[in-house]
């Protein structure tokens, strides 16, 4: 049987009904943070198709330029809940009791196109075209305890390489010395990949996802405070899983065809990409597209080597549990 | 004439004198506090670190070397980028304070330098000098010129113009009379300032180390923060904040020897 668009709409709206949130009060008002990135799509699904509000949730978004004062946001209480990569900084809060981490987000998977390896034009022209030629060369971050920090790592543990991690802050920042060649390599989603290395100046040179298969790239989380408040957590998770469906459905399984993208783009271009015209966001917004989990699953073993490797690198307290940290209660896990 | 009235002296006062355990018994109470305040429970984990932890940071840091490894290179960046731009600075600003043409045209343009934040220039920095040590340098020296030149203007134009006037009526040339009264004159205002622009090399240090910088007590602030490590967050600032004290007591030693002609 072919899923026409009518069959997965159908599907969908099932599935909605099924999982509307019972006993909450209508318009209970909550924040939600988000990054303007194709990964936060699903709250922007969740919030144009009325889901938050059919779980009778009233949900404000608020945008952040970067995931770090998001995680301090949610542990001081002016966002409730949001997604972001599990960096160091968001472990030390859950540590502190602050923060908990309730689903999973972005995931690597094999087959679909997930985050780039990149060298620098110059690196590459030195001979740098797969990961393991990155042997004494700088690898670009953000800060240490990124995900970038962590990806990096990982690639030359596996390759049996030693890199130098230069911290430059800020995603632009790291881009700037890749193309001005004054870093050699780096990995990122491939939404911005895809364009940099379209231009020439840096080339990919391989995927993320054959160091780290099924790596958990972002994790949904909230304060403690209101991973107690079960209902609304439930209904909020609930909710969200519903984008998450839409947009897997759509952008992964292409349930509605070309019409079904066209109509997903022209949703998630009113959130990203907002200072371009649409024909130019188009290609950027297919770009990004990687699998979110279902129902906000959880790989808790993905979780657990990437705490593990904050504790070897000596980046947080050695003597942390995962589930400090993690609160697997409200949905499936996998790995 | 009736009898005189006795009047009090009213005298007196207005003399604020020092007390040497002011500060540290104060500074000490507040730490207390905090400890007293985080481990009681009614100060939140979340908001303020325990003085102790802190002070087992510093430990492990002295112990693992670690607190060398982070000094040596902030230190020389400081070291570098402060001689530059307050080596620089004084120079131009003797010069605007002597020539006329020279403060016609530099005032304008340093008072246009002057306010501009200088970490906004940071990318453009790096695409200047790279991400090595030459833009965390540039961005010290930088950030230290303009106050520099600003306060050694200012000091070399409020030079007593009558010593100035007296030189000259003995015939004293031109050099003489600079480096001998101008310059003597105007020291006090250059090092005053010199405690201005050295506090801001110190707080540029942070922002210098936010490119590329493995190593340096900027980093390593840079570092604690984005891990929220409260612990390591504030025994890097209590570094920047002994660094502040220790610049300001050699200052402080240097006016005591530069300025013994004032006493």
């Amino acid at each position: 049987m072919t899923i026409t668009r009518r069959h997965a709409l159908a599907a969908m709206g099932a599935t909605g009904v099924a999982l509307a949130a019972p006993a909450l009060a209508q318009g209970t008002k909550l924040r939600v943070g988000a990054l303007r990135f194709t990964s936060h799509s699903p709250s922007f699904v969740a919030l144009e198709r009325g889901y938050f509000a059919d779980a009778g949730l009233d949900v404000e978004l608020e945008f952040f330029q970067a995931a770090q004062p998001m995680a301090v946001a949610i542990a001081s209480g002016d966002v409730d809940y949001a997604m972001t990569a599990m960096s160091g900084g968001l472990i030390s809060l859950a540590d502190k009791g602050a923060i908990k981490v309730i689903g999973g987000g972005l995931s690597e998977e094999a087959g679909i196109d997930g985050q780039k390896i990149l060298a620098s034009d110059a690196a590459y022209r030195d001979g740098v075209t797969t990961p393991a030629g990155l042997a004494g060369k700088r690898f670009g971050m953000t800060t240490a305890g990124s995900s970038f920090h962590y990806m990096g790592s990982k690639i030359a543990e596996a390759e049996g390489i030693e890199m130098s991690f230069v911290p430059l802050q800020k995603v632009g920042a790291v881009i700037g010395a890749l193309r001005s060649d004054q870093i050699d390599g780096w990995s990122i989603v491939p939404h911005i990949a895809k364009p940099i290395a379209g231009t020439g100046e840096v080339h990919v040179i391989g995927d993320v996802s054959d160091y780290l298969p099924d790596y958990q790239v972002t994790t949904v989380f909230t304060s403690t405070a209101n991973a107690g408040d079960r209902d609304r957590t439930q209904a909020f998770l609930d909710a969200f899983g519903r984008g998450v469906t839409d947009y897997n459905t759509t952008m992964i399984d292409r349930a509605g065809g070309d019409e079904g993208v066209d109509a997903m783009v022209d949703l998630i271009h009113r959130y990203v990409y907002t200072d371009r015209e649409r024909e130019r966001a188009a290609p950027s917004i297919i770009d990004g597209t990687m699998r979110i989990n279902e129902g906000a699953a959880l790989n808790v073993a993905s979780l657990q080597d990437q705490l593990s490797w904050f504790q070897s690198e000596g980046l947080v307290d050695a003597d942390i549990a995962l589930d400090a940290i993690v609160d697997d209660s409200f949905v499936r896990t996998v790995g | 004439m009736p009898d005189a009235r006795a009047v009090p002296f009213r005298g007196g006062g207005f003399r604020p004198r020092g007390n040497r355990w002011a500060a540290l018994i104060l500074f000490a109470a507040i730490l207390v506090l905090v400890e007293w305040g985080l481990r009681g429970g009614w100060i939140s984990p979340l908001t303020l670190p325990l003085p102790s932890a802190v002070l087992a940071t510093f430990g492990e840091l002295w112990r693992t070397g670690a607190l060398v490894d982070h000094m040596v290179p902030s230190l020389s960046r400081l070291a570098v980028g402060a001689v530059l731009g307050a080596g620089l600075g004084i120079a131009v600003g003797v010069a605007i304070g002597l020539f006329g043409l020279v403060r016609a045209g530099l005032i304008p343009l340093v008072a246009a330098i002057f306010p501009i934040p200088k970490i906004a220039l940071l990318p453009l920095f790096v695409i200047w000098f790279g991400i090595g040590e030459a833009s965390k340098w540039a961005l010290i020296a930088f950030g230290t010129f303009t106050p520099t030149v600003v306060a050694t203007y200012g000091a070399v134009d409020n030079v007593d113009r009558g010593l100035i006037r007296m030189g000259q009526s003995f015939g004293l040339r031109w050099w003489s009379i600079v480096s001998k009264i101008v310059l003597p004159g105007a020291m006090p205002g250059i090092l005053s300032g010199l405690r201005v622009s050295l506090a801001i090399a110190i707080i540029l240090l942070v922002a210098a180390e936010m490119l590329g910088a493995e190593y340096g007590i900027g980093a390593y602030i840079l570092t604690a923060g984005s891990l929220y490590d409260l612990e390591r967050l504030f025994a890097g600032v209590t570094i920047l904040s002994i660094l502040g004290v220790l610049v300001s007591a050699v200052i402080g030693w240097l006016e005591k020897r530069v300025l013994r002609w004032r006493t």
